[in-house]
């Protein structure tokens, strides 16, 4: 019986989201006539969102336990930095020849997906096993990864990569952009580890009562670990779509994600308290957000104003969330009261 | 007595501090003069007085990152605003961007205490709000040094104390210590001798308690998050008056250095302990920092990553004591 009512609830907010999302897309038709629904546009969309959307999706898994990761951009810039590194210093000589290009270009994400998830592992090993707040450990090594991106480039982009690398930000599988297809897999990805998985189960307890976990026989420090590996893995395989797209690694690319990631995993209905929160509640929310992104591009607003937006768009989710879930937890007493009543 | 000093974070700092002072004097002399410290203090004042906004925020067991936003606001405005009617008055300066930073804030205040949102996340939401209004409504035109009111430029290189160096060339110590100390006893004050900082402390120690005791949170957080909004005013003014040039999207982004230093100081996040001392042993460690690795030869490109290595260690002492003794006390909350 508890099972299905929870259900619904995450049904109600799911549905909520579809039909904001399918509201924007139908009023941005009209309001753009010709230049919003083309193929192109979405196309051109399919590339740009990849990227921030595995952010959120790293963001979304290290707020379900409760905790957050600010540390994602630094990730994704340190890993950049470091696949820019091995892909222009081994391919200068041979310029770029096709044969040994992707061996290099294989060497180059491998090993950036290692220091992603070494990331991700100092992360977690911070906050779980020396007992730092995940706000403090991950903003520590924020600093600190970004540290050690700008000492060892000076702050200068790393320029120049192999053909076979680009084509991850810029390549097409029939009509299907690459950035949109990774970010897809892992989509599927991390929502079977979530839903389907033993794991999954156990971070939303970690989340949602860590001492109840713990006694209930948990490992919750494995649970963290695991946990701000993936989320540290999601932000090195978005750099490399990053870094393809630019073609170029830099201290400071993706500065702006931040904000955007947290905001679409609270529009999709995360909680930031932890222990709640869908996947596809997430991919609803990275959608609509690259919508409006793609119409304030198309009016032509600022950087600044679109931060704006965003900042009170963020808060006004809050709110709004704030308020339903008081409405809910009042029903709910009602309902309580009523049946003792007709008992 | 040593026994006590050394289960102090503040001793360790000092040490730390010491230690590298020595390091850096063997290696260039001219860490060690008055000039180099008095240039020290003017860099690092603003970011002093910032911090102890900071500090009350984490003490009541929140956290604020829209005071960059808030501070810039106010000194963005209130150059403008003396531009546009011609009183070239510091005084006036101070009170427009405080009052700025006092409304900013409580719109903060406001958010947090009456939706209980989670301050790190509804803080940077405001940021951004506030950071886009004032670029968006109010202008992204930079103020260059010409231009720049002469009320501020006075202020910007007033001098308290003159000195003059081997070279004959005459250096001082900037009159920006003026509003740091002002600030640090200010807050001290309110910490230490009034209702307001037991408050503080309670709510951020244990919110259900405090409330039980009878102090309105509502109340505080409205002061704690205006007093952060009312610093930021007086850091808008004496930021304006160093760099005396002033462009709407500097400063932002120095949010996160900033709380960095009050955390080395060995303020907790989840509220409740902290100190004064602790926090300018914070802030004094990041600006020597900041300023004298280039005296060691390494470029600025390596500010960030020593920084980084002191928070992560730093912090990492403060948890991990704190994790052993919630064990040892059973108290499993991670």
């Amino acid at each position: 019986m508890s099972d299905r009512k929870l259900f619904k609830t995450v049904d109600t907010k799911i549905w909520i989201l579809a039909v904001i999302m399918i509201g924007v897309i139908i009023v941005l038709t009209f309001v753009l006539p010709g230049n919003f629904l083309t193929l192109r546009n979405f196309q051109s969309m399919a590339y740009q969102f990849p990227e921030f959307g595995l952010l959120a999706l790293a963001m979304t898994i290290a707020m379900i336990t409760g905790g957050i990761d600010l540390s994602v951009i630094a990730t994704a810039n340190l890993t950049g930095i470091i696949a820019a590194m091995i892909m222009t210093n081994y391919l200068k000589a041979e310029n770029a020849g096709d044969p040994a290009a992707i061996s290099v270009v294989v060497l180059a994400i491998f090993a950036a997906l290692i220091a992603a998830a070494i990331c991700g592992l100092l992360n977690g090993v911070l906050i779980s096993l020396v007992g730092v707040p995940p706000i403090l450990a991950t903003l520590g090594t924020m600093i600190f990864y970004s540290g050690i991106g700008m000492a060892i480039t000076t702050g200068i982009g790393v320029v120049g990569f192999p053909d076979s690398f680009l084509e991850i930000g810029a390549g097409k599988i029939y009509l299907f952009p690459v950035p949109l297809l990774i970010f897809t897999g892992c989509a599927l990805v991390i929502s079977f580890i979530l839903n389907k998985t033993s794991f999954g189960l156990k971070l939303y307890l970690v989340g949602a009562n860590p001492t109840a976990s713990l006694f209930s026989g948990i490992n919750n420090r494995i649970v963290i670990v695991n946990t701000y590996m993936i989320t540290g893995l999601l932000a090195g395989v978005s750099s490399m779509i990053m870094i393809s797209r630019f073609n170029s690694a830099k201290v400071g690319y993706g500065d702006t994600y931040l904000l955007q990631a947290i905001l679409v995993a609270v529009l999709g209905g995360i909680d930031p308290y932890g222990g709640y929160g869908k996947v596809s509640g997430v991919v609803m929310g990275i959608i609509i957000l690259q919508v409006l992104q793609n119409a304030f591009t198309l009016f032509g607003f600022t950087p600044y104003a679109k931060g704006f937006i965003w900042g009170l768009m963020l808060i006004l989710v809050m709110i709004i969330n704030f308020g339903t879930s008081r409405y809910q937890e009042r029903s709910k007493i009602l309902r309580m009261t009523d049946q003792e009543v007709a008992d | 007595m040593l026994d006590k000093l050394l289960k102090k974070h503040e001793t360790y700092l000092f040490l730390i501090i010491i230690a590298y002072a020595v390091i850096v004097t063997s290696v260039n002399r001219s860490f060690m003069t008055f000039e180099n410290l008095f240039d020290i203090l003017r860099s690092g004042a603003g970011m002093g007085i910032l911090a102890m906004g900071v500090l009350v925020a984490l003490l009541s067991g929140g956290i604020d990152v829209s005071f960059t936003a808030v501070a810039i606001s106010g000194g963005y405005i209130a150059v403008r605003v003396i531009m546009a009617t011609g009183v070239d008055n510091l005084f006036v300066a101070f009170v427009i961007s405080c009052s700025i930073g006092i409304f900013l804030g409580l719109i903060n205040g406001l958010i947090i205490s009456y939706f209980k949102l989670p301050t790190l996340i509804a803080t940077l939401g405001t940021l951004n709000v506030f950071h886009g209004a004032l670029t968006t409504f109010v202008g992204t035109e930079s103020v260059n040094a010409r231009q720049m009111p002469s009320c501020f430029v006075h202020f910007g290189s007033a001098k308290i104390i003159t000195l003059a160096n081997d070279q004959g060339s005459i250096y001082g110590l900037s009159v920006f210590v003026i509003p740091l100390i002002a600030v640090i006893v200010m807050t001290w004050f309110i910490l230490r001798f009034t209702m307001l900082g037991r408050g503080i402390y309670a709510i951020g120690s244990n919110r259900e308690s405090a409330k039980r005791a009878g102090f309105n949170i509502t109340a505080l957080q409205l002061f704690v998050y205006s007093y952060v909004g009312f610093l930021a005013g007086i850091m808008g003014v004496v930021f304006v008056s160093e760099v005396r040039w002033v462009n709407p999207v500097t400063l932002i982004g120095t949010e996160l250095t900033v709380i960095a230093a009050v955390v080395i100081g060995g303020t907790k996040l989840t509220g409740g302990s902290g100190t004064i001392l602790g926090t300018l042993l914070g802030v004094a460690i990041v600006t020597v920092l900041y300023n004298t690795l280039v005296l060691l030869g390494l470029s600025a490109a390596w500010n960030n990553f020593f920084v980084g290595i002191i928070i992560i260690i730093s912090i990492g002492i403060t948890s991990y004591r704190n994790k052993i003794k919630n064990r040892k006390s059973l108290s499993f909350k991670t």
